[in-house]
């Protein structure tokens, strides 16, 4: 990863304190981002067989990039936004991440391993193993002091809470602000616009819709959803707010739920899959939009309209694309050049990604050279907000996800939780601000019309 | 070493999931189990879809099989001191409950095949209980039995537990029976070729009242007169043991060093699979929905698989039992009380006991993978089955907690549950004949601890079943004894 010519104009420049040595980082961005451009790949070792690990998917949905963080440990350096002096520490790595000697587990188990009749039965060989367990087990270290004291607490009270600031939950915001329906939308991002400023667009892509028409406060970023809960007052989202005050936990009662947290960035099993340099679709064009990051050399690996998509986004920041590989097919004619169907894509590298091999069509082996493989493959839609609603899922086998089961307009198997967007199976930028328009427009229709 | 990952927060690989198939388990929830795919820091969110796709191109599962596991909140890690930071109303009972997936079994995982036509033995309930029984009767001899188990293995009690075994008891009747259960826990990897990573780190009990602190005194009397080294601590001396902890509001702490934790789900595995080595069949999948009746016995079993003919049937379906024995027309006075759980992010080890304040029913260890697993009870929690997970269990347990090791308030919790403890009116479990129907036999009321007394109680059961000779446990906690008063209080009961 190198950082694009007007990674300057991209905040202050600052430095960030990695076990003792200092890494140039712009303020603002995510840790992961600065350690990345600065040439950092390894950020932790796995839990088990001490795997090497950068991160992966820049979405806080895999655990990659975990460090110890000011004392803190296991913190998503993926989120948390580069600050001056912060330290970090690279975890469960003995006694470097570079140089990890429990690495060694790695090769002992070559197939995977089945720790639940590992050594039972040999009397001295499983208490033994039972301490060496002990002691290997865990990720970070206790945290070298209590948190600060937290805000209190707040209930909020609205008629519609929206997740999710993307395409389908801005598109509801603004129906909703159109209809005079009182809403609040949350954000876990520090700005809302989703993929609309992050992803790889799709040429029909709409515009980014204005956020300041909206009515004052009804946006709220660094919004996090953790639950949809109830308790003798009704349904309630539980949201956690990060402010420069500190984090707030609120309690949002609302008459309708319209939940449109988009999908994670799904791991997609194949050789290596976990080597530092693999990346999802989704970190790939996160970091080139937004922070001006981006691989010399890439190899594309997935399917869909969306591998494409980013193959114009990389090619546009000027990296080489070594390889686009199709694993579904057949290729568009509209696909850049070089564009093949394939299979069985293996990462190679010794400590971080040097190369990507796949099977061509004509059965061959084929390997190209390259800095980072990016994985393009649809997200797997976020549907446990809506579950927890009691909404249906489905395992969608075409697309090979779970995905919320709903009608046109976003109702669910709950009468108050109402979808919208890739929570729902996946699609267009276009399509998600579509559905969540419908959503809005329905469920406002529903609220006019008195029914509860 | 290539490998391909499918859960990289577990390290878990294609392989894994495929070996956990070739064992037979084939259903999301208990893939996640066995394989530990989908536990970790990113909670399932990059892994799921990928194992649910393998298991659907391996044709390990049909498509409408293919559910997700519980979204256990929160859906993202969470600090225990932004938790702790919501006012709970202790004055109001709790209500409400998360939707629960898996609360009601989907037709299509139910096996397509009979289940037998008839059995010596029918045990209801393929929880820790009647699992163990199934297994202590074959080393009887007892072969013809069959297991029901209405869901997946681990579904009930005994997968949701916290894995806290300990000999720091009340009364005689539980000390001695936790004494031969650590015991033959302590024998369990090697007898059965399955690992249940027993760690005696001890318990480290705690009252915060001169009333409790009294009652700690007195039990810990009594544990050193059966023989378990349980010792009075002073604050200071409790500090040595746990680092950090603030003992705030103490009066009294004992600790016993051979009581520990244990990791739930391979001890019901281990039983099943040797219940199946030995031709038992264990079926899951299958719920019981009846019983016919005639001259004050049971003569068959009705399931939704059909019916099963039976010399005996085993009630021992945990905070079910009240529901499975209504259904014979026989009132249990067990009631099902929801006990809440959560764990957090895995931290290097740091926390030897489980640390336990008896007055609130406050408790927290530190497990093999190194997650805090900890659960607090409700004195007003309503009676019912309700497996629902709420937000004010983890504001009053994040309290509780950060409140005696502080260094805990930036910790995040990974996910939270629930699970019901089969609660009767003494605290003490139901066990033996039926009054009026002497073939129905009781296995159940074992409230919060009936996970650590299984082996020992089954182990008891079963010689009493098959060599027919008497055996007081079954007189004493015979579901007579409500109608006589002569009741059998245990005071030591937390959560
Ligand atoms: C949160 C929590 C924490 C706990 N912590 C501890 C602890 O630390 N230590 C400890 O020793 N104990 C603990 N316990 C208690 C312990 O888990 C239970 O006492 C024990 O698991 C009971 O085992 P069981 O086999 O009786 O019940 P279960 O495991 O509940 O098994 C009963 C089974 O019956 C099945 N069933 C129900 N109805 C039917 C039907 N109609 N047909 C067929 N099958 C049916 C259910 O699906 C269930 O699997 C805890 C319990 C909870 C809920």
């Amino acid at each position: 990863m190198r950082r694009l010519p007007d990674a300057a104009a991209r905040g202050k420049s600052i430095t960030l304190e990695l076990e003792g040595e200092s890494v140039p980082a712009r303020e603002g961005e995510p840790v992961a981002c600065s350690l990345v451009a600065a040439g950092e790949s390894v950020l932790a070792r796995s839990i088990k067989y001490h795997r090497a690990r950068g991160p992966y998917c820049f979405s806080g949905a895999c655990s990659h990039c975990l460090m110890r963080v000011d004392g803190v440990p296991n913190v998503y350096t993926c989120r948390v936004p580069a600050r001056a002096g912060m330290k970090l520490e690279r975890q469960n790595a003995y006694p470097s991440a570079k140089v990890d000697v429990f690495e060694a587990i790695d090769w002992f188990f070559p197939k995977g391993l089945d720790h639940h009749e590992m050594f039972a039965g040999m009397p001295v060989a499983e208490q033994v193993m039972a301490k060496v367990a002990r002691q290997l087990a865990g990720l970070g270290l206790l945290p070298d002091a209590p948190a600060p004291a937290r805000m209190p607490a707040r209930i909020v009270r609205v008629r519609v809470a929206v997740v999710g600031g993307g395409a389908a939950g801005l598109a509801a915001a603004h129906t909703l602000a159109a209809r005079g329906v009182s809403f609040l939308l949350f954000e876990r991002d520090a700005q809302p616009g989703g993929r609309h400023l992050t992803g790889a667009l799709e040429p029909d892509a709409p515009a980014l819709p204005d956020t300041s028409a909206l009515p004052p406060d009804s946006v709220r970023t660094r919004a996090t959803a953790i639950g949809l809960f109830d308790d003798a007052e009704g349904r309630f989202l539980a949201v956690v707010v990060e402010s420069p005050e500190g984090l707030q936990l609120l309690r949002v009662y609302a008459e309708r739920f319209l939940l449109a947290p988009g999908g994670h960035p799904p791991m997609l099993p194949f050789e290596n899959n976990d080597l530092p340099g693999v990346y999802s679709g989704h970190a790939a064009s996160l970091l080139a939009r937004r922070h001006g990051v981006a691989p010399a050399v890439a190899a594309l690996v997935g399917s869909g309209e969306g591998l494409y998509a980013l193959a114009r986004l990389m090619e546009a920041q000027g990296t080489k694309l070594a390889a686009v590989v199709d694993l579904k097919g057949p290729v568009p004619a509209s696909a850049p050049a070089g564009s093949v169907r394939g299979g069985a894509p293996k990462a190679h590298g010794l400590g971080s990604v040097s190369a990507l091999s796949y099977e061509s069509e004509s059965g061959r082996r084929v390997k190209v050279a390259c800095d980072a493989v990016l994985v393009a493959v649809g997200p797997s839609p976020s549907f446990e907000l809506p579950r927890q609603g009691g909404a249906k899922v489905e395992f969608d086998e075409a697309r090979e996800v779970f995905a919320v089961v709903a009608d046109a307009d976003g109702r669910t198997a709950a009468a108050d939780v109402w979808v919208a967007g890739d929570v729902t199976g996946g699609g267009s930028t276009a399509q998600a601000a579509a559905a969540g328009q419908r959503a809005a427009e329905a469920l406002s229709r529903e609220l006019a019309g008195g029914a509860s | 070493m290539s490998k391909q990952m499918v859960c990289s927060c577990e390290d878990v690989t294609v392989d894994d999931i495929r070996h956990a198939v070739a064992k037979g388990f084939r259903d999301v929830e208990s893939v996640k189990r066995f394989t530990g795919f989908g536990t970790g820091v990113c909670q399932g969110k990059s892994c799921l879809s990928a194992v649910a796709a393998l298991l659907a191109k391996d044709k390990a599962q049909k498509p409408e099989g293919l559910l997700p596991f519980t979204p256990r909140p929160p859906l993202y890690p969470t600090e225990l001191s932004v938790l702790a930071s919501l006012p709970v109303d202790e004055t109001q009972a709790p209500v409400g409950g998360m939707f629960e997936e898996m609360s009601v079994f989907p037709p299509v995982l139910r096996p397509e095949a009979p289940v037998p036509k008839k059995a010596k033995v029918v045990i209801i309930g393929g929880g820790i209980l009647g699992l163990a029984l199934a297994y202590n009767l074959s080393l009887r001899g007892e072969k013809d039995v069959v297991v029901l188990e209405r869901g997946y293995l681990c579904a009930g009690a005994s997968g949701r537990n916290g894995g806290g075994v300990r000999m720091q008891w009340g009364t005689s009747a539980n000390i001695e029976l936790a004494k031969r259960s650590i015991e033959l826990m302590g024998r369990f990897a090697r007898d059965m070729g399955i690992n249940v990573w027993l760690r005696q780190g001890g318990y480290l009990f705690m009252a915060k009242t001169k009333a409790v602190a009294q009652r700690l005194e007195r039990n810990a009397a009594l544990h050193n007169k059966h023989g378990v080294p349980t010792r009075l601590l002073t604050l200071d001396e409790a500090r040595d043991i746990v680092p950090g902890l603030t003992l705030k509001d103490a009066q009294a702490a004992t600790y016993n060093p051979q009581d520990g934790v244990i990791f739930p789900w391979p001890f019901l595995w281990g039983y099943a699979n040797a219940c199946r080595k030995a031709g038992i069949a264990v079926e899951t999948f299958t719920t019981v929905t009846g019983f016919e009746q005639s001259d004050g016995l049971v003569r068959k079993v009705k399931t939704d698989r059909g019916d099963i003919a039976c010399d005996t049937v085993v009630v021992a379906s945990g905070a079910w039992s009240p529901e499975v024995a209504k259904l014979a027309g026989v009132k249990l006075p067990n009631e099902p009380h929801r006990h809440e759980i959560l764990s957090t992010e895995p931290l290097k080890p740091f926390l030897g006991p489980l640390v336990s304040v008896l007055d609130s029913g406050l408790y927290f260890s530190q497990s093999m993978r190194g997650e805090i697993v900890g659960g607090m009870g409700d004195a007003l929690e309503p009676a019912g089955l309700n497996m629902g997970s709420t937000l004010r269990f983890v504001s009053r347990f994040a309290r509780a907690l950060t409140e005696q090791l502080p260094n805990l308030g930036h910790v995040k919790v990974l996910r939270q549950w629930a699970g019901c403890y089969d609660v009767t009116p003494d605290n003490s479990p139901v066990l033996g004949r039926t009054p009026g129907l002497e073939n129905m036999l009781q296995l159940s009321g074992f409230v919060g601890h009936g996970f650590m007394m299984a082996p020992a109680v089954s182990e008891r059961m079963a010689a009493w079943m098959t060599s027919g000779a008497s055996d007081e446990l079954f007189t004493r906690f015979s579901l007579r004894r409500f109608q006589e008063g002569k009741l059998e209080r245990e005071d030591m009961i937390i959560g």
